[in-house]
C-alpha cells in the first residue's frame, strides 16, 4: 500500500504539473481538493485519465470519483480493489 | 446603426438560411449517433456532414475548413450588392479550432495546415478582397464576438461592410477534447430536460453581411456587451452572474416587451444550462420565451453565435418562437419560459446571449426597428501607461531590461519564480499561455481599478503548441488517453480566463488573431472599442508561440488622455 501511494504521488505531481511539490509534501491523509493540495475541477478529470491509463479503471464521470479522490490514501485503496492492470 | 444585409447558414440540414429554418420548423435534427472507429475509440453523437455534402462543398486548393466558410459567405454576398472587393470591407472569421483537422502532432505530419490568420486571408482571396481579415477565436462566444467587432468598427466608420463568418468543422480533435471533459452525451442532447447528461458537437457555417446603411425594416445590431465570470477557465459561474450582467448592460433603456426570444447557449451540460436559467431569471426575463438549437445543430462552436442569432431573427419575422428540440421537463431551477412546441410572436426583438471556456460571455440584442443612429465616436487621444515585452532573450519592463539569467522558455519559469509566484496554475500552461500569462500578469498586478477594464489580445498561432500536444495524447504510446487539463489550453483564450480569475477582470476579454502582427489594423480595433463601449483604459496587445524556441509578448495598458 505505502508503494502504490507513493507511486500515485509522482503520478498527480507529473500530470497535473504540481512543479513545486515532491512526493513527501503530500500528506497522504489530507484533501486533495478545497482547502488541501487546492486541486480543480479539470483535475479531477486529470486524475480519471490517471486511473484509465495506469491501472485500467474507467469511470464515467467526476461524481462517481467524488469519494475515491477524497485524498491519495483513498485513491490506493481503490486501485488497488479495482486495478485491471 | 449597423444592420444586417444578408445571412446564411449551411449545415448538413441546409445550404441556405431558409432551408435550416424550414429544416427546424419540420421538427428535424442532424444529430446522429456514430460508432468508434480507429482514431476516436469513442461511441458519439453529433451534427456531421455526409460525405456526399462534403464532395459537393469542396473548393479545389482550400481545406474543408477554408471551403465550409467560403460557400456560406458566397451564398450571403449573392443575395446583396456588398463588393467584397471594395477597400471599405473587411472579412471577420469566427472559428475555435480553424484548420485543425490538417494539423499533426509534430509539423512534418501536417496536412495542409494553416493557421487560422492563413486561412481567413486564403478565404478573402478567393472573394477577391484586399484588405487584411481578422480572426475571433474566442472560444463558443467566437460568433458574437466577431459581431459586436463588426459593429464597433462600423460604427467608427473604419470600413463601410463587414462579412462576418462563422465555421467549424467536426473533427476528432474536438472530439476526444471534450470526451476528455466528460462534457459529450452519447445521445441526442437534451437542453434545460432533466434528463439532460452532455452536449453534441456539430459543424457548420454560418455569415452575415454587415453594413452602415440598409433598409429601414432590416434587422439592426442595437446592443451587446461582453463579460468575464472571473470565475474558473472552464466551469460558468453558477449564479450566471456574468451573463446576467452582459443581459442587464445590453438591456440598458430598451423594453424588454418588445422581446419576441431569448435565443439561448443551451448547451445541455449540467451546469450551462442551470446557469443560464439563473441568468436570465436574475435579469428579469423569466418570461421570455426561450429558443435553443443544440439538439438540432449539435454545438458548432464557431458558427453557434452566428446559425442561432440568424434562425431566431428569420422565425421572428415569420411571428414564430421555434419549438426547444430535446426538452420535455424542467431540469433547472431558474425560471424561463421554454416550451416544445411552436408558438405565435407578434414582438420584433431578438436576445442572444452565450457563454465559452475562458469565463467570457457576451449578449446582443437585435431589432427591426431603426434606432437613433449612433455618434460615430470622436477619436480618443491616446497613450501608453505601461509596457512589459518578453523574447526567447530576456524581460524589458517600460523599456528596461530586467537582469535575469535565463533565456527561452527557462526564462520563462524564472520570471515567473523572480516577479509573481503567486500562481501555482502557471506550471499547467502551455508556451502561448505562460508568455501571454507572464506579460499581462507584470502589467496587472501595478494597476487598482482593472475590473471593468477590457482585454483585447492579438496572436497569429493561435494556441498551435497545445494544439500538437493534445494529438500527443490522444495518439501516444499507451494508446488513446485525451488529456483535460491540455485541451483547455487548446483555446487560446482560455489564458485570458486565468488572468480574469487571478485579478479579478469582469470586462471583456476577447482574442483576435491575424495574419501577421499588424500594428495599423490592432490600433483601428482598440480604438473602436474605446469611442464604442466609453471604456478609459485597455490592456492590450501581442503574444504568439510559434514553436518551443520563437516567442514573444507586447502588451500595454492604454489609457484615454483626460
Amino acid at each position: 500500500m505505502e508503494a502504490l501511494i507513493e507511486e500515485l504521488k509522482k503520478q498527480i505531481i507529473e500530470a497535473l504539473n504540481l512543479e513545486e511539490l515532491t512526493p513527501e509534501d503530500i500528506d497522504a491523509d489530507a484533501p486533495l481538493f478545497g482547502d488541501g493540495l487546492g486541486l480543480d475541477s479539470i483535475d479531477a478529470l486529470e486524475l480519471i485519465v490517471i486511473l484509465d491509463k495506469k491501472y485500467g479503471i474507467r469511470l464515467s464521470s467526476p461524481a462517481e470519483g467524488k469519494e475515491i479522490f477524497k485524498n491519495v490514501r483513498s485513491i490506493a485503496e481503490y486501485v488497488q480493489k479495482a486495478r485491471k492492470k | 446603426m449597423t444592420t444586417i444585409l444578408a445571412t446564411n447558414i449551411l449545415t448538413p440540414l441546409g445550404r441556405t438560411t431558409v432551408e435550416n429554418y424550414e429544416a427546424v420548423r419540420a421538427g428535424k435534427s442532424a444529430l446522429a449517433v456514430a460508432p468508434a472507429r480507429a482514431g476516436l475509440p469513442l461511441r458519439h453523437c453529433a451534427a456531421a456532414f455526409s460525405g456526399q455534402q462534403w464532395a459537393e462543398m469542396a473548393v479545389e486548393g482550400l481545406t474543408r475548413f477554408e471551403s465550409l466558410a467560403l460557400r456560406s459567405l458566397q451564398d450571403a454576398l449573392s443575395r446583396t450588392a456588398v463588393a467584397p472587393s471594395s477597400g471599405r470591407t473587411v472579412l471577420i472569421l469566427s472559428t475555435t479550432k480553424g484548420n485543425v483537422e490538417e494539423l499533426g502532432p509534430e509539423p512534418a505530419r501536417d496536412g495542409a495546415y494553416g493557421a487560422p490568420g492563413e486561412a481567413a486571408r486564403k478565404i478573402a482571396a478567393r472573394l477577391g478582397m484586399r484588405t487584411t481579415p481578422i480572426v475571433v477565436c474566442n472560444a463558443c462566444i467566437s460568433g458574437v464576438t466577431a459581431q459586436v467587432l463588426a459593429d464597433r468598427l462600423l460604427s467608427a466608420g473604419e470600413y463601410d461592410s463587414a462579412l462576418v463568418c462563422g465555421a467549424d468543422t467536426l473533427s476528432d480533435f474536438v472530439l476526444a477534447g471534450f470526451h476528455s471533459l466528460k462534457a459529450l452525451s452519447p445521445l441526442p442532447c437534451r437542453p434545460f430536460d432533466w434528463e439532460r447528461n452532455g452536449l453534441n458537437l456539430g459543424e457548420g457555417a454560418a455569415t452575415m453581411i454587415l453594413g452602415r446603411k440598409g433598409e429601414t425594416d432590416a434587422w439592426t445590431l442595437r446592443a451587446s456587451a461582453l463579460t468575464n465570470d472571473a470565475y474558473h477557465v472552464s466551469a460558468p459561474a453558477p449564479d450566471g452572474e456574468g451573463v446576467r450582467r452582459a443581459i442587464v448592460r445590453t438591456m440598458e433603456g430598451e423594453d424588454p416587451g418588445t422581446l419576441a426570444t431569448i435565443a439561448v447557449h443551451g448547451t445541455a451540460t449540467l451546469f450551462n444550462d442551470q446557469m443560464e436559467s439563473k441568468a436570465i431569471e436574475r435579469a428579469g426575463l423569466s418570461d421570455v420565451p426561450v429558443s435553443s438549437y443544440k439538439a438540432v445543430f449539435g454545438h458548432t462552436l464557431g458558427a453557434a453565435g452566428l446559425i442561432e442569432s440568424i434562425l431566431a431573427m428569420q422565425a421572428a419575422q415569420d411571428g414564430v418562437v421555434l419549438g426547444a428540440k430535446g426538452f420535455e421537463a424542467s431540469g433547472v431551477s431558474g425560471k424561463i419560459n421554454i416550451s416544445s412546441q411552436e408558438r405565435r410572436t407578434d414582438k420584433t426583438a431578438v436576445l442572444k446571449i452565450i457563454s465559452g471556456f475562458g469565463g467570457c460571455n457576451a449578449a446582443l440584442l437585435y431589432g427591426r426597428r431603426p434606432s437613433a443612429p449612433a455618434a460615430s465616436g470622436k477619436e480618443a487621444s491616446l497613450r501608453v501607461t505601461a509596457r512589459v515585452q518578453i523574447s526567447p532573450q530576456g524581460l524589458w519592463v517600460n523599456g528596461e531590461r530586467c537582469g535575469l539569467r535565463q533565456e527561452g522558455a527557462a526564462l520563462l519559469t524564472e520570471i515567473y519564480k523572480t516577479c509573481l509566484d503567486d500562481n501555482p496554475k502557471f506550471y499547467k500552461m502551455d508556451l502561448f499561455s505562460r508568455v501571454a500569462y507572464l506579460a499581462s500578469a507584470l502589467l496587472l498586478r501595478e494597476e487598482k481599478e482593472v475590473e471593468e477594464m477590457p482585454f483585447i489580445l492579438f496572436n497569429r498561432s493561435s494556441s498551435v503548441l497545445a494544439d500538437r500536444h493534445h494529438l500527443r495524447s490522444c495518439n501516444g504510446p499507451e494508446g488513446f488517453f485525451p488529456s483535460p487539463s491540455v485541451f483547455v489550453y487548446t483555446l487560446p483564450n482560455v489564458v485570458m480566463g486565468d488572468l480574469a480569475v487571478h485579478y479579478g477582470l469582469k470586462g471583456e476579454t476577447t482574442l483576435l488573431i491575424l495574419p501577421e502582427k499588424d500594428e495599423a489594423l490592432m490600433e483601428r480595433i482598440t480604438g473602436s472599442v474605446f469611442t464604442q463601449t466609453g471604456a478609459r483604459m485597455m490592456l492590450t496587445g501581442w503574444a504568439d508561440a510559434a514553436d518551443e524556441t520563437c516567442f514573444e509578448a507586447d502588451m500595454k495598458i492604454i489609457q484615454i488622455n483626460q
